[in-house]
Order: C-alpha cells, then structure tokens, then sequence
C-alpha cells in the first residue's frame, strides 16, 4: 500500500469527519471495549478456522504422497476430495491476511487463479523449482491442483494416465506433493505464528488508528470482501471489469461445478466474522455487528446492522439461482451474474462507507495504479 | 484548503509576471488554447526528433527486463542506435527507429547550457547508463528464479508483482527510467532548447523577426528550437496540440508525472499552467516578443523543476514510512527507493529559476546516492538517513515538503 495516499486519505477522511463528528450525539467510538472483539475473533473464529485448514491441508498432502505410491483410481478420487475439502476450509481464511499472512504473502500463493498451465509445465520439466519464489504464484496453490487433478484428461481415466502412463507420470506426481507440502507448510507457519505470539500482540493492540489491530483487520476485511468475494469470485468472470466475460477466470475452471460451494462457503465466513459467529458454531461472540450496534448506527431511519445482515440474505438468495459451474452460469445467462455482483457490490458500500464511518476507521488501501 | 498556499504563490507569481506583461505593452498577445501555429496555411510546429526519442526511450526501458530476447549487447545498441564501433544496427522493433539517425545516447546530458563546457561529466553520466544496462545483464538475469537477499541478486515479491533486484536491492530499469526523465527530457527542455543560448544563438532573433526560414521548412529557428522543448513533454502524446486530456499517459517518463504531479490536489493546475506557458512564448515568439518568451520559459523550468525534486522526496519518504513497518515490505520498499534513486539522479538537470543556476551538480548528487549504496544497500538503509537526504532535497526547493509527501 502506498502510504501517502493513505496519508491523503487519513487527511480527507479526517476533514470529513470532522463535520459530521461535531453532531454526533450519543456513545463514543472510544468507549466500547475493543480488546473484547479482538479477543473473540482470534480465539473463537481465526485460530480455530485455521487450525481446522491446516488439519484439511495435511489430509490433502497425505493424500497425495498416497497417490503417487500408488497411483490407482481410489486414492485419485481420496486426493480430489481432499483437494475440494481443502479448497473449502480454505475460504474460512482467505480473508484474514493480516499479520503472518500478509508477511508471507499467503492468499497470493495458495489462491492465485487463473493458473498458468504452460508455466505448471515448465516447474514439472524442471524437477526443481523453488516455490518461494514471487514469480511463481501462478503455477501453485489450489488453482494448480484444480488443473492437475482435473484439467489433465476429460475423464477420470485419462487424468490417472497422466500420473501413470505419461512419459512425465513421475515427475508429475511429485509436483503434486510439492504442490500440497507448499499449502501446508505455509500453513503451518501462518497458524504457528498466530498461536506462539501473534495473538497475544493482536489483542494487546486495541487502540484506534491506522495501526491498531481492529483497523487493520477490518480493512483487510472490507478488501477480501471487495477484491476477492465480489470481484474475484463473480465481478471478473462476469466481465464487471473487463466489458466481456471471462469464464476461464472462473475459480475452481476445472472442478467447475464447486464454483458456488466455493462462494458459499466464503459469504458464509464473511457473515459469521461481521456477526461474531464462532467458527462452526451458532454461538456469538462480540464483533462488528455489536460495536454498531453500541453506536445505535442507523442509516437513512434503518438499523446499519439490519441492513447489513439483510443484505447479506439478499446475496445468498440471490446466489442460490445461480449453476453450481458460474462458467456455465456465465454461458447461459450472466445478467444472474451481473446481479449477484450488483447485490454484493451494495454490501461493499454499507461496509466499506457507512460502517467505517461509524467506527471511525479509515480505509487504508486504493487500487494500485501498477506503476 | 491544502492546496491554497501553493496555489496562491503560483497565482502571485503569475499575477507579478503579467504585471509585466503590462508594462511592456505585450498583454495583446493572448495564450493560445491549443499548440497550433501556421504560415500560409501550413503548421509551423515540428518535433519529430523529440518523439522519435520518447519511443526509443520507451522500446529501451521495455526491454530491460525481457529476460528472453535481451542481451547486454542489445540494450547497449538500443541506447545508441548504433554498434560498438559505431556500425548500422537494428534494435528496435519499430522499424522507423532503426533507420533513424537519432539516439538516446547523443542527447543524454548533452545541454548547452550544462554540459558543452563539460564534456567529461557528460560522458560520466553517459557511461552511468551504459553501466546500469550492462550490469542488469551481468548481475540479474542470471539470478533471475533466485530468491533476493542482502548481497544477492534476485526476485522479490511487491503485492502482486515481482520486481527484479541486485545485490544493494535496486531495480536498474528504474534507474534508467528515472535517470532519463531528467538526463534526457529535462535536461534537453530547460537547459538546451528553452535556453537563450539556444533560442537567440547566432542570427535567431533577427531571422525571426524577418521570418526567414530554415531552409526547406515552414519554420524559423527559433519557433523549431521551443517546439522541441515542447516535444519533450508531449511529444508522444495522442492529441499534441492539445495534450492535456492524455497527460500523465503519453510515456512512461516526464508526462507521466508530470500528470501524476497534477493529479495531486495540492499541485493541481501546475500542468494547465505548463502548457499555457508553452502556448503564450510560442505565441510570443511569433509577435516577436522575446521578454514575454522569457517569462514563459521561466514558468517552465520552474514547475518542471519542481516534479522532479517533489517526486524525488516523495519515494523517499515512501521508503522511510515502509521501513517503519513492524513487517517492512521490502520489495514495496526497494521499488518505491529504486524510483526515488532515478529521480534524485535526475535532480542535477533541474534549475533554479531565480538563479538560473543548477541545483546540484553530479559531484553532489553522487555523494546524497552515497548514502543509498553503502554496504548491502537499501537492505541496510536507516530511516534516519532517508530523512536526512529529504531535508538535504526539499531545502532547495520552494515546495511545500507535506505536499510533496502527500503527494501519489
């Protein structure tokens, strides 16, 4: 993020405030107890959630160091259904890219779609390739898997061939593993560093201002909502951004029919994190809904928190019509698309507007210019 | 609100220039809207050498990176458009580069006013190129699926890109990006072509006033020496009689931000203001008013002057803020530094308009990049130095140093 836009923007939203600050009556941003927010979301909603992906992620590397000691039609579909087992834990994750996560790039690795075949290729012929390097984020992650595991013959069979007839079958299968490791391994470190003493530091840090915890986490909130729920998911395939539709950018192209699982289960974890939602449990636990809600945010005569949760019902209702495979949704008819989009796009600006205003937070990222 | 005290200097410095204007009884002369200029119906305005440059410079800063077609060799020839020994060659893939007698090289630091007296720093900057084009070849391309680390060349992730670093974690295609905005477009504008020396060489004026013509052209001298300075900056753009609805995307060099620079509300109309200065000393070089010339010339070399140190604290200033990061981002870090060392390179071709007198001479700017090349580089680069070197720029400058840091 570049920090003198983001001075700029502290500057404009500062001026901003201002006016409406002045005739605001009622409780203080300041008084509510965020540390009890922090303390919720990373004992009973981040740390669980990864703790569960990592369990997920080494069932999928074990799956794959079985298949490739015998690589037979049974182990083939065990590895598929860890893949997708996965892939879903995954999206309970995806949007917390702070702290470790953002130091390691994490989400750019494991999730980065459309996959490069022609540079998979390449990384197989090799043998050795280091998976670190940032040139690379291509022909990793679960994107890669989806092509590998689905992407290299039409059917089942044909994919077994790939991993045991084909001239390369070895070296493919041991790309596979390197593929999995990479995830867990990341993984691995991402949750160590949560449960050694980046938890400790989150909670600890429970100010207000651009660097305290809960205005970091939920900007990166807003921005995995933003980029990558509605635009990654639905807007860039839609052709939102590009004027024609890019079905190949779909997430899950291979595995297509997991497209709206996929999306379900990120707008599910979006939900839940707003509400405070335990992960896989129905009890709650203090989030933003409540701090809204301690402000008594209405907007335009409405409960901010109702609006919110609504829309986020909307969406789901809205979703719901769509194909399990948004490339073929795209195909037969992508005003559904184009919908699902409209409807997540509004939720982008009760959150990312009325919600930041309330709570006195300030976005801290504008799109890069790619200079 | 921010804006106001730049605005109001740049307005009072305006409204004592027009005061001028006045008393010389030239304020009949009205600003052109649009970069149009003829006689007997034909445009008198040329400046195809200016674009040819742009897109050489553009093909050469493309190519620095392209890890599968470049040599050192190649760059090295698109930089010269020539050979080692001085043979025909043919780098470029535009064609209409290949055959041209033009290149990069023969206008980098090759002012009149800088550098006739001074060959031998010119050919130091000259060979600086040259080094940097050499030493991407030598030191990166080799480390190019290696991981970069203090003393090790290599690639490091940025958000989503990769950038590409030596061992001290420069970007040297940035380093010639930015070298050249100031080694080829600025000093070639302020210190050659808007430069009296240039523009009243020999029998200019009295050739202009008579309008006699260059031979075979539709110009005088003198109308073609500040059309080329004009070239400089909007020489690739879509529309050059017009080119404010571009700016910023014409090139990767001085337009690109200069409309950066004019995006910024606190340096807002500082383009408009450029273009207009440009538009009226043509204008007045028509009427045959050369003090109004002057003053438009002077409006130039100060605001370019200014995009040039204001970008040059703004990276630096973007450094430092990343460095104070709990997690530094280095591959953020070593870009954004990367960017500011070009541009603090390209400081010692602005003027200081009131002096007429260069800012900093390559012996000083040498010493303030010292500061960036000790050791492991910008892996090991402090803070405080960063800030020192800010303070060391902006006390040449009138900007407004929040500004300049707000900047984007």
């Amino acid at each position: 993020m570049r920090v003198s836009v983001f001075l700029f923007i502290i500057l404009l939203t500062a001026l901003f405030g201002g006016c409406t600050g002045d005739s605001t009556q009622g409780p203080d941003v300041g008084d509510f107890d965020r540390q009890a927010i922090l303390t919720n979301w990373a004992d009973n909603i981040i740390i669980p959630a990864f703790t569960e992906f990592e369990l997920k992620s080494s069932n999928l590397t074990e799956a794959a160091i079985d298949f490739d000691q015998s690589p037979n039609e049974a182990r083939l579909d065990t590895l598929q259904s860890a893949w997708k087992d996965a892939y879903l834990a995954f999206q309970q994750v995806s949007m917390f890219e702070t702290g470790p996560a953002m130091t390691l790039r994490y989400r750019t690795q494991l999730n980065t779609y459309p996959t490069d075949t022609t540079e998979i290729k390449a990384n197989i012929e090799n043998g050795d390739v280091n998976l670190a390097l940032p040139s690379l984020v291509n022909s990793q992650g679960f994107p890669a898997l989806d092509f590998l595991l689905f992407g290299t013959g039409s059917s089942n069979n044909e994919v077994l061939a790939f991993y045991t007839t084909n001239a390369n079958a070895q070296k493919n299968r041991a790309y596979l593993i390197a593929l999995t490791q990479r995830i867990e391994d990341l993984t691995e470190a991402v949750l160590g560093q949560w449960t050694d003493t980046y938890r400790d530091e989150f909670v600890a840090n429970d100010g207000n201002g651009a660097n305290a915890s809960i205005d970091l986490m939920v900007n990166d909130y807003i921005f995995y909502f933003e980029k990558y729920l509605r635009a990654g998911k639905i807007g860039i395939p839609a052709g939102v951004f590009s004027g024609s539709a890019l079905p190949s950018h779909v997430e899950a192209k291979y595995n297509g029919e997991i497209a709206l699982e996929l999306f379900n289960e990120a707008l599910d974890a979006s939900q839940n994190f707003f509400n405070g939602t335990h992960f896989q449990s129905n009890t709650s636990g203090l989030s933003l809904a409540d701090y809204l809600d301690y402000l008594n945010t209405m907007k335009e005569g409405t409960d901010l928190t109702a609006l919110i949760n609504n829309q986020f019902e909307t969406i789901r209702a809205q979703a719901s019509t769509l194909n399990s495979d948004f490339a073929q949704q795209i195909a037969s008819n992508n005003t559904e698309m184009l919908q699902t989009y409209d409807v997540l796009q509004r939720n982008v600006v009760f959150l990312k507007v009325d919600m930041l205003q309330a709570l006195n937070i300030n976005v801290d990222y504008v799109d890069a210019d790619g200079d | 609100m921010k804006r106001l005290p730049l605005l109001a200097t740049l307005t009072f410095a305006l409204i004592i220039f027009s005061n001028c204007d006045i008393s010389d009884s030239s304020s009949s002369i009205e600003t052109p809207e649009i970069y149009e200029f003829t006689r007997n119906g034909e445009s008198t305005v040329s400046f195809s050498g200016q674009t040819t440059r742009l897109k050489m410079a553009t093909e050469l800063v493309q190519s620095i990176h392209d890890f599968d077609n470049s040599t050192s060799e190649l760059l090295l020839q698109m930089f010269r458009n020539e050979g080692l020994n001085g043979e025909d060659v043919a780098p470029f893939n535009n064609e209409e580069l290949n055959t041209s007698s033009k290149s990069i090289k023969s206008k980098v630091a090759a002012s009149r006013d800088y550098f006739s007296a001074k060959t031998a720093v010119s050919a130091e900057i000259r060979s600086d190129f040259e080094s940097w084009l050499t030493q991407v070849v030598e030191e990166v391309y080799p480390n190019k699926n290696t991981l970069a680390e203090p003393g090790v060349s290599g690639q490091i992730a940025d958000g989503n890109s990769v950038r590409y670093v030596n061992a001290q974690g420069f970007e040297y295609d940035q380093l010639v990006t930015k070298g050249l905005i100031g080694a080829l477009m600025v000093d070639q504008m302020l210190n050659n072509y808007l430069s009296t020396s240039i523009l009243d060489e020999g029998t200019n004026r009295e050739d202009n006033d008579s309008e006699v013509l260059v031979e075979g052209k539709n110009y005088t001298t003198m109308e073609h020496k500040w059309d080329e300075a004009y070239g400089y900056l909007f020489g690739n753009s879509a529309n050059p009689e017009s080119p404010m609805a571009t700016l910023g995307s014409d090139d990767v060099f001085l337009n690109k931000y200069f409309g950066r620079l004019d995006n910024d509300p606190d340096f807002e109309g500082i383009a408009q203001e450029v273009f207009d200065a440009f538009a009226l000393g043509r204008a007045a070089i028509v009427a045959g008013d050369y003090e109004l010339r002057n003053e438009q010339a002077a409006i130039i070399r100060s605001h370019i002057s200014t995009v040039i140190g204001v970008r040059a604290v703004y990276y630096l200033n973007a450094g430092k803020e990343g460095l104070s990061n709990s997690s530094p981002d280095y591959g953020a870090i070593f870009h954004d530094l990367s960017e500011g060392y070009g541009f603090i390179y390209s400081l010692m071709f602005v003027r200081n308009p009131r002096s007429n007198e260069q800012v900093f001479t390559k012996a000083e700017i040498d010493s303030l990049l010292a500061n960036l090349t000790q050791g492991d580089g910008l892996w090991e680069v402090s803070p405080a130095t960063l800030d020192d070197m800010i303070s060391n720029i902006s006390a040449k400058f009138d900007f407004n140093l929040e500004h300049a840091i707000n900047s984007n």
